[in-house]
Order: structure tokens, then sequence, then C-alpha cells
């Protein structure tokens, strides 16, 4: 009696147990699915929509949010720079290149959970493309730095890593375009504060 | 020692149920999306700017430093929604998620009249209706079918810099979000 007592609550263990501890893991610790990749950056263009699997659904509703609709534009994150290398916040960064075509774009630098970071001063860690300064015949170039720099400056604050948040709004691109064949600015370092 | 592996085996299946069932289970009881979030906070048809005073502290991340997001939630069983602000702003654009916060559509406005917000969301069968007679003071408004009963309607608007900000807060205070009576 005892034993079939104890082998079903051994059963119902497993089943309750192992059932929703595999799924948290698998939510919180298995790469997402539907990401596309360009250079540094990563897209999920299905997030929050109804053309995603029951994971990344799951885990949408966990997390919430309102990611932009397809029509309205497309958000790219960066952690890490052409090299590889985790993007900190206690080194400077030149991101360069041609931005894709879109009405406007803004690119802000967040903290790893997709905080924006704090100003420095009266300068916030953001800058879109209406206040961006651009020389004739040259490529776009931003400098993101803790420190002032010429031209385009995006001044980030604090010591910890921070991921480089590009967001294009209205743009072709989202629309089912190939995101794969995309070219984005490059994300170089320049140099770190010992 | 049969009935053990026996009673393991039966678990391990037994975890598989679970792990599908709670998978499939957990959009609909999530609290965390923006369905539930607006809902706690604010009743049908009511304009809400969505910055983390609004939602109990919490703001739904990622945030866009120069996108300024407001919503209102819609039932189409108290006729079609129409969500508009006379003034005009650099970039605005519109996303209708469902009651589980999914993003359904979005528009920007490039697709509206003279890029003014006048947007009326409605189900197919209103839209017949309408199209049997546009009513007058629809004359000029963008008109979205979906086969969703209730939902969000959802506006971002873009704030290039700090001196939009007036702007942009006239914009979004004039923003009504109303049913429409057809007749």
């Amino acid at each position: 009696m005892l034993r079939t007592v104890l082998l079903t609550l051994l059963t119902l263990l497993i089943a309750i147990g192992g059932g929703a501890g595999s799924l948290y893991l698998f939510i919180k610790s298995a790469p997402p699915i539907g990401a596309v990749h360009s250079g540094s950056w990563t897209a999920f263009p299905n997030l929050g929509t109804t053309h995603t699997d029951p994971y990344s659904r799951g885990r949408f509703a966990r997390e919430g949010g309102i990611p932009l609709g397809s029509a309205e534009g497309i958000v790219f994150t960066a952690t890490r720079d052409v090299a590889g290398r985790p993007l900190s916040r206690r080194c400077t960064y030149r991101v360069e290149g041609a931005m894709p075509s879109a009405q406007f774009w803004t690119l802000h630098a967040a903290d790893m959970a997709g905080t924006p970071l704090p100003s420095l001063g009266r300068r916030a860690a953001a800058l879109n493309s209406q206040m961006i300064l651009r020389r004739p015949g040259e490529a776009l170039a931003i400098t993101v730095s803790p420190h002032p720099q010429p031209d385009n400056w995006l001044a980030i604050t604090g010591q910890a890593s921070m991921q480089l948040v590009l967001t294009l709004l209205d743009t072709p691109l989202s629309a089912g375009f190939e995101l794969t064949q995309l070219a984005l600015p490059r994300i170089t370092q320049v140099n770190c504060d010992a | 020692m049969l009935r053990l592996l026996y009673a393991i085996v039966l678990g391990l299946v037994g975890a598989g149920i679970v792990h599908i069932a709670v998978l499939l289970m957990l959009p609909s009881y999530s609290e965390r999306d923006i369905w539930s979030r607006l809902s706690a906070v604010a009743g049908p048809y009511a304009v809400v700017r969505l910055d983390s005073n609004a939602l109990g502290g919490r703001s739904p991340a990622p945030a866009n430093p120069f996108l300024v997001p407001a919503a209102c939630r819609f039932d189409l069983a108290d006729g079609p929604v129409r969500v508009q602000s006379p003034d005009t702003i650099p970039f605005w654009s519109l996303a209708i998620y469902d009651n589980n916060g999914l993003n359904v559509f979005s528009i920007t406005d490039r697709t509206a009249t003279d890029r003014v917000l006048d947007i009326v969301t409605l189900s197919t069968e209103q839209m017949q209706q309408v199209r049997s007679g546009v009513p007058d003071e629809l004359g000029r408004s963008v008109f979205i079918e979906t086969g969703l009963e209730e939902g969000i309607v959802l506006v971002r608007v873009f704030a290039p810099d700090e001196t939009w900000r007036g702007v942009v807060d006239a914009f979004l205070n004039e923003m009504s979000c109303s049913p429409v009576v057809l007749d």
C-alpha cells in the first residue's frame, strides 16, 4: 500500500516538476528562435506576432513588451563589436557605414536588460537621423564614447557592458525583404579606458 | 523494481504532457503582456501614455528614447473604433495588438491621407456596412478590417529631440479613441 502511494507520488513529482522545470529552463536559457543576423547586429522580425513558434510566444508572454509591427519598422541590437568583443561602457567605438533606407532611424545605448542608459549631463545616450552631421562624400560615422568627441557623439556612462540598439522606422526592409543580405554600419573598437 | 521503472517512465511521459500544456497555456495566463497591463490601469477607450508611471513602475521593454507610445483598448461590439488626432508631427505609426498582447497589424503615417492620424478599425460586418455608404465624418479616415473582437490600438510618436516634447504632448493629449456609431 505504502509502496503504491510512494510510486504514485514519484510519478507525479517527475511529471509536474520535470515538465514545468524543463519548460522554465528552455524559455530562460535556450537561444531565441527566428533571429536574423547581419554583422554584429541581431533582429527578431517575428517577435510578438502570431507567426512565431510556441516557445518564442511563451517567452514573449513572460517578458511582455510592445515590439514594433512589421510595417512600423525593425529593431537591431548589437552586444559585440566586429571582432567579437562584448561592448563595454568604458570603451570608445566607431559605428561606420551606410544606413539602410528608412524614413527615420535612431541609435541608442542600453543596458543588457534593454533600459536606455542614463544621460551624460544633458546629452542622452541616443542619436537619431535628424541630429546627425553628415560630411559630403563620406559614409555615416558615429563615435560611441564616454568622452566628448567631434561630429556625431553618442555619450555613454558607467562601467558595465552595454548593447547598442538601432531602430529603423518605416523601412521597406521590414516588409519581408532580404534581411540577411542587409548591410548595416560596422562597430569597431577604437580604445578603452584602463 | 519493475514497478519503480514503470513509475519513472510514466512520470517522464507526464512531464512531456505538462511541458506542452503549460507552454500552450502560458500566453493566455500571462500578466505581463500589454493587454493585461493596460487592463490593470485603464478602462476601454482611455488613452494611456505607456511610460513607467502609467504602468505601475514597469514600462514595457525595450524602450526607445525617441518614441513615445500611447494606447487604448477597444471592443468592436461597441462599434468600430476611431483613433484620431488633429495635429501633425514628423512621424507616427500605429499597431494593433490582440488580447494576448500579440501584434496583428501595423501601419505608418505614410499610408494615411496627408499623414494625419485618423484610423478606423472595424470588423468584417462593420466594413460591409461602411461600404454601402461611408458616413461623411469618416470621409478621410483609413479603414482597417480586423478579425479581432477586442484589442489594443497603440500609436507611437517620434520626438526627434527635446524641443519637440510640447508638440508630441499636444498630439497625444488631443488624441481621441472612441467607438463610432454606424446607422
